[in-house]
């Protein structure tokens, strides 16, 4: 008599040693009725196997994504200090971090509104795209500072909410940077991530001060951009 | 620069492999915690050690298949090291695929998925990661026994008992005898 478990084992071509797969395999070829037990077998378990798929949720892709980004940002040096449960590790790091990102930064638009402030270069080095964009990267700016203003008075649910929005617009800005070919720029913005991200995992009256000092850094940031034109569009306007 | 490097290599690569495999590798290690976020934590573990080993990979195919093994050995050690209250977690209602095309098709998917999802959830973790890692992703008995840190013996006796108890509930919800 051959079990299920043995037949089992016989198809999984597993856990078998080569007498008892041959003796089932002889079986199999002449007991018709075997053959079939072991199909339906089979086919329970498949059904059994067949849990529906479950589509990625969108928070979660782009988590991937910002990880494999901040993995690639640091060349595979330390790709582990991208995993979520080491991002409290960079605390220490995080405000060195921010204010050197924001310094490039700073040069960094400063140069373009220099440029753009020259009438004769106006022409080749901003084309339209690219001025709808700098509005764009403004307007994210000073909605970055407004949502960090409301962070504190956030419950935990909301909080991790409005870091998830500003994590994702700061990404879609990098990426809009990254086909403006402005790479500097996008490594910048993607800069951010991850001190964006600790803020989600830390408790919140230790992070209400980097929250302080990161909107002074956003704040920084805004005046340098508004040196050539005071204006804000809304959010409407923005071409990415 | 970029463009000097393996197709592997390349973030870009990454991102298309994310964006098509992803939820392959997401399902797979959801059937193993029955828990979205080790899931997810467990692909994210995954990809980043992909990445930090990018240059042993010859092409996408090898790196998917890598990245899926790792992710499912990162689910199961992340389930061993999680917290207690995180088992069984997973309501039916939410891992219902999308609707088939017909009325009916929806009614019979929908009922089919909880039905397997409950069933599933009735087996230990142990018994439902073997039965997963055997009969879904092929692993051989001695691979599931290392990962799962047991001998080869407890495994299939695992599998085994995974397979009778699933068989049960399918009779049942089937109304065969």
């Amino acid at each position: 008599m051959i079990s299920d478990d043995d037949l089992l084992l016989y198809y999984y071509r597993d856990g078998l040693d080569a007498a008892e797969r041959a003796r089932i395999g002889t079986a199999l070829a002449e007991q018709p009725a075997l053959a079939q037990r072991l199909h339906r077998l089979v086919a329970q378990l498949d059904t059994a196997a067949e849990m529906p798929e479950v589509p990625v949720p969108p928070h979660v892709q782009q988590r991937w994504q910002a990880a494999l980004d901040r993995a690639a940002q640091t060349n595979g040096k330390s790709a582990g200090l991208a995993k979520r449960a080491n991002v409290r590790s960079l605390t220490i790091l995080r405000w060195p971090l921010a204010a050197a990102a924001v310094l490039i930064l700073a040069v960094l638009v400063s140069e373009r509104t220099s440029q753009l402030s020259t009438p004769e270069q106006t022409a080749e080095v901003a084309p339209p795209a690219g001025s709808a964009y700098e509005r764009g990267l403004r307007w994210h700016l000073a909605s970055t500072e407004q949502r960090l203003a409301s962070l504190d008075s956030a419950q935990p649910e909301e909080r991790v909410r409005l870091i998830e929005t500003i994590i994702e617009q700061n990404r879609m800005y990098a990426l809009a940077a990254d086909r403006a070919n402005e790479p500097q720029l996008a490594r910048v913005l993607r800069a951010f991530t991850p001190i964006l991200q600790s803020l989600t995992d830390e408790r919140r009256d230790a992070s209400a001060s980097d929250i302080a000092q990161l909107s002074f850094e956003l704040r920084v940031m805004q005046a340098r951009l508004k040196a050539e034109t005071d204006t804000k569009p809304p959010a409407q306007h923005i071409a990415l | 620069m970029l463009t000097a490097l393996k197709p592997a290599n390349r973030p870009d690569n990454f991102h298309a492999l994310l964006s098509g495999r992803g939820v392959r590798w997401y399902n797979a290690c959801l059937r193993i915690t029955r828990d979205a976020d080790l899931a997810a934590d467990a692909v994210q573990e995954a990809l980043l050690k992909a990445w930090d080993r990018r240059e042993e990979f010859r092409g996408d195919s090898e790196l998917d298949t890598w990245i899926h093994r790792i992710a499912l050995n990162a689910a199961i050690d992340l389930m061993r090291r999680r917290r207690p209250q995180a088992q069984d977690e997973l309501d039916p209602d939410r891992l219902v695929a999308a609707p088939a095309a017909s009325p009916h098709g929806e009614y019979v998917q929908q009922a089919l998925g909880k039905h397997l999802i409950a069933a599933m959830q009735r087996l230990t973790a142990m018994e439902r990661q073997t039965f997963v890692l055997k009969h879904v992703e092929g692993w051989r008995l001695e691979e599931i026994a290392e990962s799962l840190q047991t001998n080869a013996n407890n495994i299939k006796q695992a599998l085994f008992r995974a397979v009778r108890k699933l068989r049960v509930d399918l009779h049942v919800w089937r109304g065969e005898s």
